[in-house]
């Protein structure tokens, strides 16, 4: 019987301790609650934009602000941090859905209990208050190749990559670009839509093949993260720095190598710091009960004049105009 | 036996520790409906899942049982994508909940018993079976759903096992522990339930006193398949689409569930309560983590601190070692009952 309750208690005592340590404090607060919920924590993309919503909450002590993410890229993860959080009872959720379709049974739910619901990343999410995009995804496309015809002198061979043929956004952005490449004559499209599946080194085996089948090819516009580091390899091992164009989406710290060295011309981004201050700015918008209007200033860089319509389902879809162009001169503003 | 109890009070223990600290933290909203309510009806897929794996723990001999999630995932896309083909969820509701549900069952139960006969006839170890038979499943789940997310949508029927609640309780709960019930049952009063437990202690000895052996373990899969499938049904109703990869993480939870419910890796011993505390344990632990407001990265950190902890006081005696006087006389001193 002792040593019985003993164990009992020793155990529970490891246990207690175990958990003091890993507990923070919670306060309860008057102020409205807008929890951010990201895909994954701990990755460079949402820890810029933890940094915006540390920021915004700097800016705006009236409102409780705070991130928090699953440590797993698992969107059941992310589903049970939202359900706790609706259950905890915050009034806003400011949401990066790993998969918008897991979310939507939750997200109802929430919104009936009368928590304002923004979304990011998510422009065919239905059940939302609002979904919060950095730019209107034609006007990027069209601005990525415009870059890529201006440094190619409007003439030459170029070609595309996506991240996959599924991935509605990379085509809609390539899609935009052959639009705009309509407008100039010389410009003409070689093998078009290559799939790069986000993977660097894959993406570095299929452009050195390009450039072995079009040796005179002159450019390369790239939609997935890494595509512009695979391609700018395979043009800067070629020796075709500065000769061949590529512009793409990238992110600045893992493209600045290729930047100096001249193999990308340009990337196109947009920064997940302001993304972040913007969706929290909307939730409080929400919640003051104010109304979301076309041509609206958010206070938010990129975001000063944004254009809203009607998204999918009851809620609007709010389109900034965060997109950044950087070249080699400009990167060093955004290191990220 | 005297091990048991000591599991399960300790287990107790933890739950009741983990609420009052939810209490003093949050200042009360830890404890109120709204909460408990949503707390209860995230535990039933992991719980399930965590069933399955003990249950192919106790049938000895390295059993595990990987392919749940994996199955459960599919068991929901191939059944939306079959039964949406012939009937319209909004239209006829409660038709299409039950022939989604059917489906779904079907289709574990059929993965399941694919475990047990390539485990039992072609006595492939099971965690490598259960390792290939999760990627032909997830593999199966894309093909069928093209890699995107599959609606079920919210008929009648399946949308109250998602969202309603009979006595506040929500149902989805009510199925966990009606299903637990069950298995509890067939393991304590079925010659099945003898069976494995005696087999995984010693499986020669079970094969030389004339156990059925391929017909118990194929049972054991086919139940794990089972409860798989009814997670799968949970997702849909929950949520309104199933994915192919979904709950990529709850692999490892549900074995971390089963080990510290004190379910043996070695084989021949579970109990189907531990399992179920042990589960609510975590999902206590996991919410008030996040109500708290920390990083999601100190959860793992204190799964594995609790886990840890449980192996300990399992394996060593710590009371003992806490208090050096008692040292000496303590480690096979048989221990009475739990104090009620």
């Amino acid at each position: 019987m002792k040593s019985f309750s003993k164990k009992v208690l020793a155990g529970t005592t490891v246990a207690a301790v175990a958990l003091a340590g890993s507990i923070g404090t919670l306060v309860a607060q008057e102020k409205p609650v807008i929890a951010t919920v990201v895909k994954i924590s701990g990755i460079p993309w949402f820890d810029r934009m933890n940094t915006g919503v540390v920021a915004y909450q700097e800016a705006n002590p009236g409102v409780v602000a705070s991130q928090s993410g699953p440590a797993t890229a698992d969107s059941a993860q992310q589903l049970q941090i939202v359900n706790d959080l609706v259950a905890k009872g915050v009034n806003a959720l400011a949401v990066v859905p790993m998969d918008p379709a897991v979310l939507e049974g939750t997200f109802q739910r929430a919104m009936e209990r009368g928590i304002v619901v923004v979304t990011h990343e998510a422009d065919n999410q239905t059940n939302t208050n609002a979904d919060v995009e950095a730019f209107d995804n034609a006007d990027y496309g069209a601005a990525l190749n415009e870059r890529l015809a201006e440094c190619m002198g409007k003439e030459g061979k170029w070609t595309t990559f996506v991240g996959s043929l599924g991935s509605r956004t990379h085509m809609q952005w390539v899609g935009a670009g052959e639009e705009n490449a309509k407008k100039y004559t010389g410009m003409e499209l070689v093998d078009p839509n290559n799939e790069s599946f986000d993977d660097a080194n894959g993406t570095y085996e299929k452009a050195k093949e390009i450039l072995r089948k079009h040796p005179d090819i002159k450019g390369f516009q790239t939609s997935a993260g890494n595509d512009v580091l695979g391609v700018g390899r395979a043009i800067d091992e070629a020796g075709l720095s500065g000769k061949v164009c590529l512009v793409g989406t990238g992110l600045p710290n893992p493209s600045s190598d290729l930047l100096e060295s001249g193999a990308i011309t340009a990337i196109g981004f947009w920064d997940p710091q302001k993304a972040g201050m913007a969706m929290n700015a909307v939730a409080k918008l929400l919640l003051e009960k104010k109304d979301v209007t076309d041509g609206m200033d958010l206070g938010v860089e990129g975001y000063n004049k944004v254009s809203v319509k009607q998204g999918p389902g009851k809620g609007l879809l709010i389109l900034g105009n965060g997109m950044v162009l950087a070249d080699k001169a400009t990167y060093k503003e955004h290191l990220f | 036996m005297q091990k048991t109890g000591g599991q399960l009070a300790m287990l107790v223990v933890i739950n009741s520790l983990l609420l009052v600290a939810g209490a003093l933290i949050s200042g009360g909203t830890f404890l109120s409906v709204f909460n408990l309510q949503s707390m209860a009806s995230q535990v039933p897929e992991i719980g399930l899942l965590a069933i399955g794996v003990m249950l192919a723990m106790c049938a000895g001999n390295g059993g595990i049982d990987l392919s749940g999630i994996a199955l459960a995932n599919l068991s929901g896309v191939l059944s939306a994508v079959i039964v949406s083909s012939f009937l319209s969820a909004t239209e006829s509701g409660a038709a299409f909940s039950l022939a989604f549900i059917a489906g779904a069952l079907l289709v574990g139960f059929a993965g399941g018993v694919i475990n047990g006969l390539l485990i039992s006839r072609l006595n492939i170890t099971p965690i490598l079976c259960t390792l290939g038979t999760q990627m032909a499943f997830m593999g199966l789940a894309v093909v069928v759903s093209s890699g995107k997310a599959v609606t079920v949508g919210s008929p009648a029927l399946l949308s109250s096992i998602g969202n309603d609640m009979i006595a506040a309780v929500p149902i989805s709960f009510f199925v966990f522990v009606l299903v637990a019930g069950v298995v509890a049952a067939l393991l304590k009063f079925t010659p099945y339930g003898l069976w494995l437990m005696l087999m995984g202690t010693n499986p020669k000895a079970a094969v030389y006193a004339g156990f059925p052996k391929n017909g118990v373990i194929i049972a054991t899969y086919a139940i794990s398949g089972t409860l798989s499938a009814l997670v799968g049904v949970i997702i849909a109703a929950r949520n309104v689409n199933v994915k192919f990869d979904y709950g990529s993480s709850y692999l490892l939870i549900a074995i971390l569930i089963a080990v510290m419910a004190g379910v043996k890796p070695e084989g021949g011993y579970g109990r189907v309560i531990c399992v179920v505390l042990s589960a609510i344990a975590l999902q206590l632990m996991s919410s008030l983590l996040n109500f708290s407001g920390l990083s999601n990265f100190v959860r793992d950190f204190a799964w594995g601190l609790l886990l840890l902890t449980f192996l300990a006081v399992g394996r060593y005696d710590i009371a003992g070692f806490l208090s050096p006087g008692r040292r000496s006389q303590t480690p096979s001193v048989p221990v009475p009952q739990a104090p009620k």
